[in-house]
């Protein structure tokens, strides 16, 4: 569909952006797989999702100056 | 509003015999039912998918892959099958497969071997999702089969006479069944004597790595677990179930078929496009939240992701299986321990030099 680009390709497309970020957490989580509990990688994932929030918006902005 | 305070007390003083109320435990006639799956979910799922014509279609690689190879196995089968019925035909994909020419791999290359549809006079292609079923209906392969369409509320319970197939055949729809036994029995009874039930199905390991990695991503952003991944019978398990229906002369064998996506989003996006998605009993009814899809992501990644890949694998497990209605002249299977000639002298093997 032209122009109506859905949520999760959204996401898609700003995590792309990020993989330093990306490969930070997965391997956060990774070290001690075994026993994962709630904000064990509150640190790595913060990073990741600010990262995420940045290259979100630069993408909202790269849509509306074409347009 | 009457306060229960004086409405006891006004009733004792009514009435002289106190009430009392009894409860018993009762049974329900039925056979206890388990229902892991919720039909409407599925329902839903499937119709939204089919009615994104375009998206539908390009997910339909593993649908028409799985079609193609279970087709494959009707070749062994050297005798004409006038009446078939595709159990849970999603948009036809077995027809497709029926009609298509030089299904025969094994042949050598040059040799057109005519379409499997020659053998068949008629298929009758049934299905809970409408617009699934006749998304494909002006396809070219519609005119190669005389095929007859029949949508029915629930798989569950099919609407056929006794002895009135000559094959069923099922492809990649019978792992969203609850009460599979019930379903294997009913397809045993529409049978004719000696006719053979083809199917295939997702089975165990199917997406291990998505189910692992969300659950991981769960604990880490929430704390705890939810199932994303709806659960798949094991293949041990389906040799038993085709004898309980009363199958004869199985043949049961695994299959992966290992599909590269550029990441997760993408898979997930495929798997909604097939509708694929998670249709268990008591799901999370709100989607996965943003931050658990980019968790995954990451954890998805750092598990099975292959150093120097461009993307990221992902599983499907099939199980197909042939089982034979009881019949008249069935060749029937030697007694344990009658034979005389040692496999291993035919087949070779069972000792290897040390290097």
């Amino acid at each position: 569909m032209p122009g109506k680009t859905r949520p999760v390709e959204k996401i898609a497309k700003a995590t792309a952006q990020c993989s330093a970020e990306v490969a930070a957490y997965g391997k956060c989580v990774m070290t001690d797989y075994n026993s994962v509990h709630k904000d064990m990688c509150a640190k790595e994932f913060l990073r990741l999702k600010n990262c995420y929030l940045v290259s979100d918006e630069q993408g909202k902005n790269e849509c509306c100056t074409v347009h | 509003m009457i306060p229960l305070q004086t409405l006891r007390a006004s009733l004792s003083r009514r009435c002289i015999a106190p009430i009392t109320i009894r409860t018993y435990a009762s049974q329900t006639p039925d056979k206890p039912m388990l229902e892991v799956f919720n039909r409407k979910v599925k329902h839903l799922q499937k119709d939204r998918a089919a009615r994104n014509v375009e998206e539908s279609r390009k997910t339909d690689y593993l649908k028409d892959e799985v079609a193609r190879r279970l087709a494959e196995r009707l070749l062994d089968i050297k005798r004409d099958l006038p009446h078939v019925l595709d159990l849970g035909a999603n948009s036809c994909n077995i027809a497709r497969a029926l009609t298509s020419p030089d299904l025969d791999s094994s042949m050598p290359e040059g040799t057109i071997t005519p379409p499997l549809s020659k053998k068949i006079s008629k298929l009758t292609c049934v299905e809970t999702s409408r617009a699934l079923l006749h998304r494909d209906e002006n396809e070219p392969f519609n005119q190669d089969l005389d095929i007859q369409r029949d949508i029915i509320p629930d798989l569950e319970t099919l609407p056929y006479a006794p002895n009135s197939f000559d094959a069923v055949l099922s492809s990649l729809s019978i792992h969203w069944i609850n009460d599979l036994p019930a379903l294997l029995e009913q397809v045993n009874t529409i049978l004719k004597p000696d006719a053979p039930f083809i199917a295939a199905m997702f089975g165990g390991d199917t997406l291990y790595e998505l189910r692992g990695s969300l659950q991981l991503a769960d604990m880490e952003r929430r704390g705890g677990v939810s199932p994303h991944v709806s659960p798949l019978a094991d293949v041990k398990d389906v040799g038993s179930l085709l004898t309980r229906a009363g199958f004869k002369m199985l043949t049961v064998d695994v299959e992966d078929i290992v599909v590269e996506f550029p990441d997760t989003f993408a898979l997930m996006q495929d798997l909604q496009a097939m509708g694929e998605g998670n249709a268990i009993m008591n799901r999370d009814s709100a989607p996965l939240s943003r931050d658990v899809l980019l968790a995954n992501e990451a954890i998805y990644r750092a598990l099975h992701m292959e150093e120097g890949d461009r993307g990221i694998p992902a599983t499907f497990r099939l199980i197909y299986m042939i089982g034979w209605k009881e019949g008249e002249g069935q060749p029937q299977p030697l007694k344990r321990g009658s034979g005389d000639v040692n496999l291993k002298d035919i087949l070779g093997g069972g000792d290897f030099e040390r290097p």
